[in-house]
């Protein structure tokens, strides 16, 4: 083992090293390459803000990331009226599903809802109710290969269009698939209500 | 069983693959928790929290928005 004048060794200087590197959370890289990604596929506004997203993370990631307690910060208003919540998501979702797929209005009423999130997200410093047992292993893991073999299989099947932008009716994406659904005033409502309710579920975890 | 009916039936199943687990989670019986338990620790940590909001608000973009 080579030694240093100093004493240590070169495997203790290696890892110090290391050590010393700094540490990207890979939150951080998964949405900057998303973002870079759907930049590529031609998709403008998703990379900006996901790429936005990444940096602003990035810029506060040496705050305290874990949380203890739970506090008002995440409580919305509607805690104690959640027909008035659900009224609110079916008006959203109706007004905003007579918009056009892909147009500015739908465009605008979909980001709107999805800032407040995020900067509930970015706000919130506490996280409602104590703090959660750790995932297991074999749990862990039949999850992840849950959401892993679909995102594989989605990635097939869009390699397998004819272009990225083209639609393949023998080898459809998620996306694909919907396109009937989503075409109609009645199924867009439909999603963007399941859409918002997901996104207040996860408000209030 | 054509192309498109084979991969219809690759995405059913692994959405019942989906649902056996959560209600194997539900169970008590296994060490597989609850999809929401999962997301609630993903959560826990502040950029875990930033980065599944910005997946949902991702998911709204790529069906309704330019």
């Amino acid at each position: 083992m080579n030694k240093g004048t100093d004493g240590f060794d070169e495997k203790h200087r290696e890892g110090t090293r290391r050590s010393t590197l700094p540490k990207i959370d890979p939150v951080i890289i998964i949405l900057a390459l998303a973002g870079l990604f759907d930049g590529l596929a031609g998709n403008p506004v998703h990379a900006i803000l996901l790429i936005a997203v990444a940096l602003l993370l990035a810029s506060n990631v040496d705050l305290p990331v874990l949380v203890e307690e739970r506090t008002e910060a995440v409580a919305g208003p509607d805690d104690g009226h959640p027909f008035v919540a659900v009224m609110i998501a079916v008006v959203y979702a109706v007004a905003v599903g007579a918009f056009e797929r892909y147009s500015w209005p739908a465009t605008v009423a979909v980001i709107a809802p999805g800032v407040v999130g995020l900067l509930m997200a970015f706000r919130a410093t506490h996280s409602p109710g104590p703090e959660p047992r750790p995932i297991g292993r074999h749990g862990a893991i039949a999850w992840a290969s849950l959401f892993v073999a679909l995102g594989i299989f989605e990635l097939v099947n869009l390699l397998l269009q004819p272009d990225l932008a083209t639609g393949s009716y023998a080898h459809p994406t998620l996306s694909t698939l919907l396109d009937p659904v989503l075409a109609l005033h009645t199924g867009r409502s439909v999603l963007l209500f399941v859409w918002l309710t997901l996104g207040w579920y996860l408000v209030k975890r | 069983m054509s192309s498109h009916d084979a991969t219809v039936a690759v995405y059913a199943l692994i959405a019942l693959v989906g649902l056996v687990l959560e209600v194997m989670s539900r169970t008590g019986r296994t060490e597989i928790p609850p999809l929401g338990t999962v997301l609630t620790r993903i959560m826990h940590t502040r950029s875990g929290r930033i980065g599944v909001m910005a997946g949902w608000m991702w998911l709204g973009l790529h069906y309704f928005a330019k």
